[in-house]
């Protein structure tokens, strides 16, 4: 197996090898090359590396957000001080494969790759997290809950690329929470779920909710949120919202779990999340 | 023997640095010139008739030098009862059936041409569980017998059966009864190593295989009737086995893939290789089998146990493989796992269309255990007794035959079990932490350690060949594959003649250079080999010392003289002259010199300098050496059908006994420390000896709580290490306590048993069992995955 390895040196340079078609873009390679390996996508014609492009590097707090380029490695995030103000995303990277992984898989690769058990997803997702996209028709920005359309499908492009994702620094008081099961560790997830919520005087707000593995995308739990906000945190609520939770996902059964399982964790997930608001173990 | 100064001795294993510096060389690394590649086309359905078979397609890719079928190459049949065949014709039987193969000149154009054999089926329904194969009126998986008589049903033709005392008086005797069937889930072996070989024939027609074997001998036997099918009687197969990347039972029989190799080699006159990948290791090698079992058990008001009555039903496969013979040692346990008069042990061994299972670790044991010792928990809360009085109360002891006619020599059952116990703070804590979700659990084991015979003769031969400059040759015909046999053979083999561990060099296992060993298996490797290795050593030794009574004075006067010329040398104040004999005489670390005498240069003669002296004896008559030695065990040949046989020359008992949290949420479950305490007769080293420990926990907890191969009628769905789930560091990572009992048995080698095996043997009901203490739920069915857990939680709850 071998490939034409191309390494623009520049975004516009890149967008134009993109724009021929034929190719496929590799940053950390970690989902591309297995995936090639095991035959589980058409060989390209090339790969494109955008790993080291500048206009993907780089973490930046612009104030009301941080923005984090699309080629910036797990590992470089997780020793990045803004880690400290997103722990639910610290906590999903952390679990990320191995060190080796995290050295060079990048959190564009992640969510591009849409994986609907992405573990970095659902705390993205719950902190309304956006991405930044370049293509032949230009720049736009998207919110992700837009773009993931299905398992490994997105609202790229062709030809377009990521640049960078856009994650708004979660006001003060809120609180972010992920929560994951596999099998053993060094595993894809099979539940995870995120949560990012406010609690003043034992009354949600500003409620968001986010599961992976569940569905064919990670999802929010838009019927949960809606619920939950305004309510006070007492158990009939966690239970009812549990329920609601178990209710907004679509599960599979595959070699990972069953449906039924995943249904209950999505449960048991939202309510250790919730309760975890109060000083409960997440 | 005086003290040992090595055997005991925590000490460095001769393969280590090779290992981990990348040195040595596995069947992956090894290429023989002129070498092609072999590759395998394999079923496509559970259960077909073949129609047709059109090669056309792959003969025209560039490169490939032979495609052979079963229809253009004579019929060699294989397996432990003659029912399969290295290339399937007619019929396909298993996913993994062999119906073509190719040899190219590299491995993508072997396999790519593989991929183009055409293959026309006529698909059969097919059996895939034990109901739907026992059924009555069910598809039949063979249709005739190995003989080419009709078949009417779908049992493989072995039987292993045991019945003693007085069923029926048992039960009547029983105050408490429990009752209760258990499940194991097909495993995979996982060795690092995957499977291959490499086969070449010399121009007489004598194969050369390297193999990835445990069974060399027993392997040239099969290859060597193979040659016959190939109209080469007469003609020899030298196999040679490589450095082996993990065996644990894949090795016990001989492969398709390996006769496989044999005809594209015959077929090309080049030698051909095959290595599978790790898909291909999962898809088309054999893993352990999936079982059933019925156990019912009791005891009286006591708490003393008053019958057993186990029924097992093994998922064979489309094949049978030496594996299909595992109730053979499930007998141990059922019959002599405590004391228990009145058993009754049935087997069924069935043919499906899954795909066929070969021996594994443990070899039946953990399945048989695992019932057992989850019963017996069961039957100490009816009685009301704590878990560990109820089997203290029922332990072995030494000296007792059991109900199979084992004879129990030495037996640390009981210290393993209070030892564990101990090791837990298990009266202070069990069924004390329900609260935390916090239980205890434990388990006890019982498995041959003394060899285990199930052929004509269950020994080793060792040839000792000296060099002229002190070093040791080993010739033995056992297989390391990772466990530090050739640890333990050097460290008896210095203490034995008086050398150092260095000086001894295991060579590699070659059927031409080694004699006889049945193989390695039934945790017999260090056992036998070292009990070889002791009577060699000593037959060597007496020769020496013979040889001393000429060589000492001779070489001790020429030093003397040569040390008189310095000024100030003083005589050593010892008649040496006087001792010259070989009684006198002390062979040790690599010094000859006489019992007593001042430790002086000028009366010592160094090992590799007494043995030129020999050699090169200066008044001509000089002679080498070299010592064979053959142990065969004082063990019988059981009678199957009966359930009765001493077969090993001494059982290994054990304990484990774990801590573990379950989530009640989620229903996982985590160890949170575990204690080993096993009775080893003697330890050689202790770093092999709790590596072989560390091993074993570590498969027996994936058996307990992870692994499963999942199959789909017939098809594998998890071929690889992304969806088959083996523990990592991290589910490792809790705090392990090694007991190690020494009983010190009089028929060890130093008074070792085998240590193989036990370690993952009673792992899974000590798990189990610790659930039950923390959340009171009993799973029964391996392996214990946290949907079950939660599953029987929310019943549990419901009732
Ligand atoms: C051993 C192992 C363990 C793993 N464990 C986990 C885990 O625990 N949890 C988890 O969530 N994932 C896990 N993964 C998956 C993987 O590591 C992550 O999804 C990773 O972040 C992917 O990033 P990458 O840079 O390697 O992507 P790549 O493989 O380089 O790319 C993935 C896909 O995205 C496209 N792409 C990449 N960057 C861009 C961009 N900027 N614009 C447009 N398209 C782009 C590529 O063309 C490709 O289709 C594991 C992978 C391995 C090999």
């Amino acid at each position: 197996m071998g490939y034409d390895y191309i390494r623009p040196a520049s975004l516009e340079q890149a967008l134009s090898l993109a724009a021929q078609g034929e190719s496929a873009l590799i940053a950390g390679g970690t989902d591309l090359l297995v995936a090639l390996h095991k035959k589980k996508r058409p060989a390209p014609g090339r790969l494109i590396s955008i790993r080291s492009l500048p206009e993907l590097a780089g973490i930046r707090d612009e104030g009301a957000r941080l923005r984090i380029g699309a080629a910036v490695p797990l590992a470089d995030l997780l020793a990045h001080p803004a880690q400290a103000r997103l722990p639910a995303l610290a906590k999903a990277l952390g679990v990320m494969g191995s060190r080796q992984i995290r050295n060079v898989a990048t959190l564009g690769g992640t969510l591009c790759n849409a994986s609907p058990g992405a573990d970095a997803a659902p705390p993205l997702l719950a902190l309304g997290a956006g991405v930044e996209l370049a293509g032949p028709a230009g720049r736009r920005t998207l919110d992700l809950a837009e773009f993931f359309r299905g398992p490994g499908r997105t609202a790229l492009q062709p030809g377009e690329i990521m640049t960078a994702v856009l994650v708004p620094w979660p006001g003060a008081g809120t609180q972010s929470h992920f929560l994951r099961r596999s099998r053993v560790a060094m595993d894809i997830a099979t539940v995870s779920l995120a949560a990012c919520f406010g609690l003043t005087n034992n009354r949600l707000s500003g409620v968001r909710l986010a599961a992976g593995a569940v569905a064919p995308v990670p999802l929010r739990l838009r019927a949960t949120e809606t619920f939950l906000e305004g309510k006070a945190l007492t158990d009939e609520t966690l239970a009812e919202a549990a329920k609601l939770a178990r209710a907004d996902v679509a599960p599979i059964s595959d070699l990972r779990g069953t449906a039924w399982y995943r249904r209950e964790l999505v449960g048991v997930f939202l309510a250790r999340a919730l309760r975890a608001g109060n000083g409960g173990k997440p | 023997m005086s003290n040992p100064h090595f055997v005991g001795v925590e000490t460095a294993r001769p393969d280590a640095a090779d290992k981990v510096s990348g040195r040595t060389q596995y069947i992956h690394d090894l290429a023989v010139p002129g070498m092609l590649w072999g590759a395998i086309r394999f079923s496509d359905h559970a259960h077909a008739r073949i129609k047709h078979v059109d090669t056309s397609a792959a003969e025209k890719l560039p490169g490939v030098e032979a495609v052979i079928t079963g229809y253009n190459t004579p019929e060699v049949r294989i397996g432990f009862v003659r029912d399969n065949f290295a290339l399937k014709r007619d019929k396909v039987r298993q996913f993994r059936d062999e119906i073509a193969a190719v040899a190219a000149r590299d491995p993508e154009t072997a396999r790519a041409a593989a991929a183009l054999v055409r293959v026309e089926y006529e698909p059969l329904p097919g059996v895939f569980s034990l109901q739907e194969a026992l059924a009555p009126g069910a598809v039949l998986v063979h249709e005739t017998d190995a003989k080419g008589r009709p078949r009417k049903d779908n049992l493989v033709p072995v039987r292993f059966a045991h019945h003693s005392g007085d069923l029926e008086a048992g039960k009547r005797a029983s105050k408490h009864i429990v009752e209760g069937e258990y499940r194991v889930p097909l495993i995979q072996q996982s060795c690092m190593g995957t499977a291959g070989c490499i086969a070449s024939f010399d121009t007489r027609g004598n194969l050369t295989l390297i193999a990835k074997t445990q069974i060399p001998f027993l392997a040239q036997k099969d290859f060597n009737r193979a040659l016959g099918a190939l109209g080469l009687e007469g003609r020899n197969t030298r196999v040679v086995v490589p450095a082996l990347g993990g065996g644990f039972g894949t090795g016990l029989d001989t492969h398709a893939y390996e006769y496989i190799a044999m005809l594209l080699a015959w077929r090309t006159g080049r030698p051909v290789k095959i290595l599978y990948n790790r898909e291909e290791e999962f898809a088309y090698l054999s893993p352990r089998q999936s079982a059933t079992a019925r156990i019912r058990q009791g005891c009286d008001a006591n708490g003393k146990l008053t019958f057993r009555e186990i029924e097992v039903t093994q998922d064979n496969g489309a094949y049978t493989s030496w594996g299909a013979t595992f109730p053979s040692v499930m007998l141990v346990p059922a019959t002599s796992l405590y004391r228990v008069q009145n058993i009754s042990f049935e087997s069924k061994i069935v043919y499906t269309n899954n795909t066929y299972c070969q021996a594994m670790r443990g070899y039946g044991n953990p399945e048989i255990t695992w019932p057992i010792e989850s019963s017996m928990d069961e039957l100490a809360e009816l009685a009301g007794l704590d878990p560990v009085e109820m089997r203290l109360l029922n332990s072995n002891q030494p000296g007792e035959t059991t109900p199979m006619g084992l004879k129990i020599t030495t037996c640390g059952l009981q210290e393993c079990l209070e030892r564990t116990a101990a090791g837990l703070n298990w009266k202070e804590n069990r069924g004390k932490r329900r609260n935390v979700k916090r239980g205890f659990g434990l388990a006890g084991l019982i498995n041959v350690a003394g060899g285990g015979k199930i052929y004509r003769s269950d020994g080793s031969g060792i040839i000792l060949k000296p060099d002229d400059y002190g070093n040791v040759n080993v010739s033995y015909g056992g297989v390391e594959m990772g466990q530090g046999l050739h640890s333990v053979l050097a460290l008896t083999i210095a203490d034995t003649l008086g050398v150092r561990p260095e000086q001894v060099i295991v060579n590699q296992t070659d059927t031409s250079t080694c004699p006889w060993d049945v193989g390695t298996h039934a945790s017999r490797g260090a056992f036998m080999a070292c009990n070889a290795a002791v009577m060699a050593a000593r037959k060597l030794k007496a020769r020496l010392l013979e040889w001393a009574e000429e060589i000492f004075p001779v070489e001790v006067e020429e030093a003397l003289a040569k040390a008189r010329k310095h000024p100030g040398f003083k005589e050593p104040d010892f008649d040496w002259r006087g001792n010259c004999r070989p009684g006198c005489f002390e062979l040790s670390d690599g010094i000859l010199t006489i019992k007593g005498a001042p430790a002086v240069p000028e009366l010592q003669v160094d090992f590799a300098r007494l043995l030129r002296a020999i050699h090169f004896r200066r008044q001509g008559g000089g002679t080498t050496f070299a010592e064979e030695a053959f142990y065969e065990p004082p063990t019988e040949l059981p009678d199957w059908e009966k359930g009765i046989g001493n077969m090993s020359a001494t059982y290994a008992f054990g304990a484990q006994g774990v801590e573990v949290e379950v989530d009640e949420d989620t229903g996982e479950v985590k160890i949170l420390r575990l204690v080993a305490a096993h009775d080893v007769g003697r330890v050689l080293n202790p770093q092999t000896l709790k590596g072989q420990i560390y091993g074993g926990l570590a498969q027996g907890i994936g058996y307990a709580l992870y692994e499963e191969v999942l199959t789909d009628k017939g098809r594998i769905l998890n071929p690889g290490f992304t969806d088959y789930k083996l523990p990592t560091a991290v589910e490792m990572g809790f705090p392990i306590d090694v007991q190690l009992v020494q009983t010190n048995d009089p028929e060890g080698p130093f008074g070792a048993k085998g240590v193989g095996e036990p370690g993952l043997v009673p792992t899974a009901p000590a798990i189990a069992n610790a659930v039950y203490d923390a959340v009171g739920v009993r799973i029964r069915e391996l392996p214990i995955t946290p949907e079950k857990v939660l599953k029987a939680l929310q019943e549990k709850r419901r009732r």
